[in-house]
């Protein structure tokens, strides 16, 4: 960061004032234009008839039972997507082995695959018409078309969230610490509780933080998986979808303002861990 | 000697870690993706080329490609403007708008399309303006472009900000004493440092952008062969349960993420080979 209340002259490694304003002008104009004016927008439609029809709109059963079916998901597929990050970031930071670098590959790949193939895949797979679907609908388990299908495509594109997060930072730790643990007699599991899990547990809210807001907010895949049933498999984003669809405006934009509620908390929260927590997170996100 | 498999290491749980990791990735991961080969697979080589090659198809993925391409290179050049800025000038606000950056990531992409669409549709503020200028925003491949310009946008600019923090400002100043104006500093010795990064995020942003559904189905209009996206096609043939044609284009759009990825691996490797490692 600059100095400048300390000097009059300009450095040679500055620009201009003049290209500076500009510089600064174009960006805070077009952070405006393209992110606060969206932002700003589901609050006012949200509220364009007053707080009251906005909160009666939220007590509405289906949009209830959407925010009750989206928290559900989050609640089964991150601590399962977590428990995966773990699980993956110890076996790749922890040994040695061949095709590491390319199990590193496959765990990114849902990044790079369009939501709504990884719904198709998903359908594909468990779907009634697939071999697994088929027999788990004929035991009366269905997977599409409900809340399990809904969790795997959820899970698959929040797949590398928390592997990600964590695989930087316990590279950058090394093992010594869980070395001199083990050779102090501690088991395995101590280890982990004691010595490991401390050491990243803020790297690891970051990642569960980040893979959450994806989690509630993911609709490309789970429009796919879903069915859309009104009640039962519509989550929050696609009851924001069909509401908006059917012009209840308000509606539709109340409960987005739950969702962006989310998104804002969340941010806040994350920009607290790149500045508390910085020396424990990976370096790419730290300030 | 063969290099073992794995290294014996005394560390404990290979077998849990390893055992979590390979089933869940099956599961969730590689045995849908599988699924998605077999199907076209099963329908063969020849149904899949006849799926692909109608005009709508090509239309939605020639119009998907194109206007990502066209986003990410906006935001290539937006983003190297933005974490230039928020690294190097001080102004009031900084902070907020350095925060607003992943914006984009966290809100939910029905929850940008809706208010994008609100906003530059004929009727909202931003689009009754363009209006009296004669454009329509929303509901054409304006709108489209748009909405992938969101999406896309904190990509290049998380990518290239830490490559400017690390940069020694006495490199600079060398250069400014050997004569170089500002510019020419900026053009010889900060833009090729920054263009390994740049070019990851743009990659990042276009890989994003081409995948898009959510933000972009609302503003988008849906008209076929002009404002019509590949991942609403697939939508569309699941809605007519009609498996292979929804798996071909699956498998397209799959085919194209891979090479995107291949691309990004590619442009880390040589950056990695140009500069070190950053």
């Amino acid at each position: 960061m600059s100095d400048a209340a300390e000097r009059n002259w300009r450095s040679a490694t500055d620009e201009t004032p003049l290209v500076r304003g500009l510089l600064i002008l174009a960006a805070v104009a077009g952070m405006a234009l393209l992110v606060a004016a969206p932002l700003l927008t589901v609050f006012v439609e949200a509220l364009a008839k007053g707080w009251f029809a906005a909160l009666k709109s939220l007590g509405n059963p289906d949009a209830l039972s959407a925010i009750r079916l989206t928290l559900m998901i989050a609640a089964l597929s991150v601590p399962l997507n977590a428990v995966f990050g773990i699980a993956a970031a110890w076996f790749i930071t922890r040994f040695e082995f061949r095709g590491k670098a390319f199990l590193i590959t496959l765990i990114d790949l849902p990044f790079s695959v369009s939501p709504v193939v990884a719904g198709l895949c998903i359908v594909l797979m468990f779907g009634a018409n697939s071999a697994i679907g088929g027999w788990l609908v004929a035991q009366g388990y269905p997977i599409v078309f409900a809340l399990p299908g809904i969790v795997l495509a959820t899970m698959f594109v929040t797949f590398p969230f928390v592997a990600r997060e964590l695989i930087p930072v316990m590279i950058e730790q090394g093992c010594q610490e869980e070395e001199a643990a083990l050779t102090l007699g501690a088991s395995g599991w101590r280890v982990f509780t004691t010595v490991t899990l401390p050491k990243i547990r803020w790297a690891l809210l970051y990642g569960v933080l980040l893979c959450n807001a994806r989690a509630m907010g993911e609709f490309g895949a789970v429009a796919v998986v879903s069915g859309k049933i009104r009640g039962q498999t519509a989550t929050m984003p696609i009851t924001i979808e069909m509401l908006y669809n059917e012009y209840l405006s308000v509606a539709a934009f109340s409960l987005a303002g739950l969702l962006t509620a989310l998104a804002l908390v969340t941010l806040l929260l994350k920009t607290v861990l790149e500045l508390r927590h910085a020396d424990e997170i990976a370096a790419t996100h730290r300030h | 000697m063969p290099r073992p498999l794995i290294n014996r290491s005394p560390m404990p749980g290979l077998g849990l870690s390893m055992g979590i990791t390979l089933t869940m990735l099956s599961l969730v991961v590689l045995g849908p993706i599988g699924a998605l080969l077999a199907q076209g697979a099963s329908y063969g080589l020849d149904g899949l080329w006849a799926t692909v090659n109608r005009e709508r198809v090509w239309a939605a993925l020639e119009l998907s490609f194109r206007l990502s391409f066209f986003a990410a290179l906006f935001n290539l050049v937006f983003g190297v403007v933005l974490a230039w800025v928020l690294v190097r000038y001080d102004f009031p606000g900084r902070r907020l708008v350095d925060a607003a950056v992943d914006l984009p990531f966290a809100l939910p992409t029905a929850v940008a399309g809706i208010a994008l669409t609100t906003l530059y549709a004929p009727n909202g503020v931003f689009g009754a303006l363009a209006k009296d200028f004669g454009l329509k925003i929303a509901y054409t491949q304006g709108g489209i472009f748009l909405a992938l310009i969101f999406v896309g946008l904190p990509f290049v600019t998380r990518t290239v900000q830490p490559v400017i923090e690390e940069i020694d400002r006495e490199v600079e100043e060398a250069s400014a004493t050997l004569g170089a104006t500002r510019f020419t500093t900026l053009r010889r010795i900060i833009a090729p440092m920054l263009l390994p990064a740049a070019l990851t995020g743009f990659a990042l942003s276009l890989a994003r952008a081409v995948g898009e559904y959510g933000s972009v189905i609302f503003i988008a209009g849906n008209i076929p062969l002009k404002t019509e996206i590949a991942p609403l096609l697939i939508v569309i043939q699941l809605e007519e349960f009609n498996y292979d044609g929804a798996a071909a284009i699956g498998i397209a759009m799959l085919a194209i993420s891979f090479a995107m990825l291949l691309a990004i691996n590619l442009i880390q490797i040589w950056s990695r080979r140009r500069i070190g490692d950053v």
